[in-house]
């Protein structure tokens, strides 16, 4: 049971990074990578490591959606390309 | 009883990520987003039950805290840019 969703949130992972790499808006590629961290922070689990899983929760879903929000905030051309 | 949770969850996480990959707006894609967070809380809170192991509540507590930070970052971003 646990192998299928494995394979599911791999090739979800693999979708997810050619979404963010494609998109045409800035925060949509920012959302897609939020969600290439997710789907990793489940696999980190699924593969009993428990404090890689914190670190990469901490680091993914905080600091680098932060971080890019907050330079997006700071520029003026907006978000398209 | 678990398998009857992972079958829901992975139809749940399928949908919003169908979501996620051809919503129109923005904003269908950060309610998707927040959708998986809750999502992926549960399911860490059920494999800490399944294992009977204490340290994996405390990667839903972080990720719990850090996926409402960054709902409200992008919200806020949504909302300031007219």
């Amino acid at each position: 049971m646990m192998n299928y969703l494995i394979i599911l949130a791999g090739a979800m992972m693999i979708i997810a990074a050619v979404f963010a790499v494609e998109a045409k808006k800035i925060l949509d590629a920012v959302i897609a990578m939020s969600v290439v961290s997710l789907v990793s922070v489940f696999l980190f689990i699924a593969m009993r490591a428990p404090d890689v899983a914190i670190t990469e929760a901490s680091v993914g879903a905080g600091l680098v959606t932060a971080v890019f929000l907050v330079s997006l905030f700071k520029m003026k051309g907006g978000d398209e390309q | 009883m678990i398998e009857t949770f992972f079958v829901l969850i992975g139809i749940g996480v399928v949908l919003s990520f169908i979501r996620i990959l051809l919503g129109p707006t923005s904003s269908d894609r950060v309610a998707a987003l927040d959708t998986m967070n809750v999502m992926l809380i549960g399911t860490i809170t059920v494999i800490a039950l399944v294992l009977k192991r204490g340290i994996y509540l405390d990667i839903a507590l972080v990720y719990g805290l850090l996926s409402y930070l960054e709902t409200v970052v992008i919200s806020r971003y949504l909302e300031g840019r007219k």
